[in-house]
């Protein structure tokens, strides 16, 4: 059987196009091709809603008539969901050929020898910003390439800012005024509008903010770049707003989910990332929602960077490097996917597929936005720490328990530390 | 008095037929071999895995490297785990609340539908029918959706003037709807209890009117002896049952165990730690535990029974 495929594989190669020689011509290494009347087939997961998985079936459909030597066998499912099918994947050793990738995971799988060294394939890397790369890069080896990027920002509804006669904000503010911010319109919202969440819940937001104040979250040799107190100062930020009209109180926002309170309507702000745009304006029906940057006490050091929003990796037992390779080079550089994802995967990483797409309306807003904030921009964070998935659910989940009065900040700074020291422990 | 009700009781006496051996022989190699399937699936699929868990559960294995051996660690570091005490007493609370008020229920009910009454089959069907459903993902949804804030619960509730909100995002309200949805299926400790009561021969009840005594008191001296094995059978079943609650609690609080820790089951957080984390060493500890606990529990329920459950065969 498999001379059979190296024999197809060798006349496809003589009738290849001159680009897909090169890519071809390591295939007698580096594992097995196929050919248009014998095709190979591997396997695509991602995570993702129904939008997503209609968009990623396009972009197959266009990749195999454009490979009629490799099908691509997709499949998919939720965030939360995925992340435990692909641990036991692993430890089955079945990973899928091709994945979708969280850059909070990439060292537990990387660092692991689960994850393919993209460096040893064919994957062009020339038109991506050189201060991205190392975002899926570990000890020199490339795991990951981004599809695309996303950043930081504060997202305000104006309609709903001009009901209540508040100004828009301008984006220049320190945490004091942002505070203000939420305040004023949870006390003209009156108990139907809340300001937003408790900011102080999302990881990356508290990356920023130790970035502002030139404070790395982790170092070299994987441990805490932060002290107790830090992390104290974060969580003191918003306490005098919890359990009022400023933060959504938790129980409601539990009820609301899987939809966002911003989503919901509920409240008037939300600070995540920007490739939620098309999210958010689906789920609320809003006719307008704006960006602008994260508060900062430093207005020259907003913090912000522009992180992979996700990155495409491949099993390192792929039994067909090549067609995994050629398949993940298509989904980050051609145009035509740019067209098909537009910003729902975030702004496309690579220049030439970035130019290649047309963005209007929402779209346009969200790489204008990144546009924006370029001047304030830093390099990419490396890869989290081992087993950092845990740490960013517990970091949520403990001020979930603030918010609910269930822990003192005192209580839940020692109950992240004790997590994350254990964890650290744990994988040393 | 002939037949004690209990199944247990009667698959026990049953094969005591004597025969003659050789017939037994190939008997029993027939036996085997059509046990041959089940027993193979056994032992790959049950005693196998839980013997690699007993051994990972004394190690730190993260699915990915080869475990380390790491003694007793995993038991020791359990007892420190805030979160691991938390799921303890959230499952204990749900165990001592949740099952004997299922059983009130189902008993209640299935004395309802034992008297003779016109429609009694429809009324069976309609009552069994929320345990056949019960068990499933959608009625979890369903469950999330009428405790939510202005879900029919709140807005019945409102109508008698009790405010309470949404229960869902409510710590302490989260227990409470919990027990409601396990005591909501009490179909199948029902049926059983049916089949218990059914058992009872209504001369009893006739000479006991005759001498009389009122409900009370041929539930009390009755009902309640004469079903005690069928009661102790479906007591076992359900606290053991209660102990391994996950699937709803899953769907509930979106796989987290929130609000505030409040449904973080002790098999959830088994879930967690295993595949979210990866601590399938911990996470099988857990699991052990567990084991060793509710077989604890058990023989605790068997070495008690002596004293309150009656079977027809016994001397008294």
């Amino acid at each position: 059987m498999i001379d059979r495929r190296k024999f197809l594989g060798t006349v496809a190669l003589g009738t290849a196009s001159a680009a897909f020689l090169a890519a071809c011509g390591q295939s007698s290494t580096a594992g097995q091709a196929g050919s248009a009347e014998n095709p190979v087939t591997i396997t695509y997961t991602w995570w993702g809603n129904d939008d997503r998985a209609e968009r990623t079936r396009k972009a197959i459909a266009l990749f195999e008539s454009k490979n009629p030597d490799i099908k691509v066998n997709g499949n998919f499912s939720d965030f939360a969901g995925y992340w435990q099918k692909r641990a036991t994947e692993a430890a089955g050793g079945g990973l899928p050929d091709v994945m979708q990738w969280d850059l909070s995971y990439l060292r537990d799988y990387g660092q692991r020898n689960q994850l393919l060294d993209l460096g040893t394939v064919k994957v062009n890397t020339d038109s991506f910003d050189k201060s991205l790369l190392p975002s899926g890069q570990i000890k020199g080896k490339t795991y990951g390439i981004p599809t695309s990027t996303n950043a930081f920002a504060v997202y305000y509804d104006p309609a709903k800012l001009q009901s209540l006669g508040i100004a828009e904000p301008d984006g220049t503010w320190t945490y004091k005024e942002f505070n203000a911010f939420l305040t004023e319109v949870g006390a003209k919202g009156n108990g139907t509008l809340f300001g937003g969440t408790d900011y102080t819940g999302i990881w990356w937001n508290f990356n920023i903010w130790l970035r502002q104040n030139n404070i790395q979250a982790f170092t070299e040799d994987g441990k805490l770049g932060f002290s107790k107190d830090d992390l104290k100062k974060w969580w003191n930020l918003t306490a005098d707003l919890r359990g009022t009209g400023a933060i959504v109180g938790e129980d409601k926002t539990t009820q609301l989910l899987p939809k966002s309170p911003f989503g919901s309507n509920v409240t008037a702000t939300e600070v995540t990332w920007d490739n939620f745009m098309a999210g958010y304006l689906a789920d609320s029906g809003a006719k307008e929602l704006k960006l602008v940057p994260v508060p900062s006490d430093d207005p020259d050091n907003l913090g912000l960077f522009l992180k992979p929003s996700m990155l495409m990796v491949a099993s390192a037992k792929t039994k067909y490097k090549d067609a995994a390779a050629r398949f993940i080079d298509f989904m980050v550089n051609d145009p035509e996917v740019g067209q098909i994802f537009k910003t729902s995967r975030g702004v496309p990483a690579s220049k030439t597929q970035r130019d290649g797409t047309t963005f209007e309306g929402t779209d346009k807003l969200v790489v204008d936005y990144e546009k924006s904030i370029e001047k304030y921009l830093k390099d990419a964070p490396e890869p989290p720490i081992v087993g950092f998935g845990t740490l960013e659910s517990t970091f949520k989940r403990v001020t979930q328990d603030l918010n609910y009065g269930k822990l003192t900040v005192d209580g839940a700074v020692d109950a992240w530390f004790k997590e994350a020291e254990d964890l650290i422990k744990q994988n040393a | 008095m002939t037949q004690s009700p209990t199944l247990s009781r009667r698959s026990a006496s049953a094969p005591a037929q004597p025969r003659k051996s050789r017939r037994r022989g190939a008997d029993a190699r027939a036996g085997y071999t059509f046990l041959l399937p089940w027993l193979l699936g056994f032992i790959a699929l049950t005693v196998g895995p839980m013997i690699s868990s007993l051994y990972l559960s004394f190690t730190n294995y993260n699915l990915f490297d080869a475990p380390k051996w790491i003694g007793f660690d995993n038991y020791v570091s359990l007892f420190q785990d805030e979160r691991f005490l938390q799921s303890v007493g959230v499952t204990m609370q749900y165990v001592v609340f949740g099952t004997p008020l299922k059983l009130a229920a189902a008993l209640a009910i299935a004395m309802l539908l034992n008297s003779k009454r016109k429609g009694q089959g429809f009324y069976r069907s309609a009552f069994y029918a929320p345990s056949l459903i019960g068990a499933s993902v959608s009625i979890a949804i369903v469950w999330k959706a009428m405790f939510g804030d202005s879900g029919p619960v709140d807005q019945g509730l409102s109508f008698f003037g009790i405010n309470l909100g949404g229960w869902v995002g409510n710590p302490n309200m989260t227990m409470g709807m919990m027990i409601l949805l396990t005591v909501w299926q009490f179909g199948a400790p029902m049926v059983i209890f049916l089949a218990g009561l059914k058992q009872i021969p209504a001369d009893l009840y006739e000479a006991a009117s005759m001498d009389g005594a009122g409900p009370v008191r041929k539930f009390m001296n009755i009902t309640w002896p004469m079903l005690s094995p069928v009661i102790f059978f479906n007591l076992l079943m359900e606290t053991i049952h209660a102990f391994q609650i996950f699937a709803s609690a899953y769907i509930i609080s979106n796989g987290e165990g929130g609000p505030a820790g409040s449904t973080l089951f002790y098999t959830l957080y088994l879930y967690l730690r295993g595949f979210s984390d990866f601590r399938m060493g911990y996470a099988s500890a857990m699991a052990w535990l567990l084991v060793i606990v509710v077989g604890i529990i058990t023989l605790i329920f068997f070495k008690t029974s002596k004293s309150w459950v009656h079977y027809s065969g016994d001397s008294k």
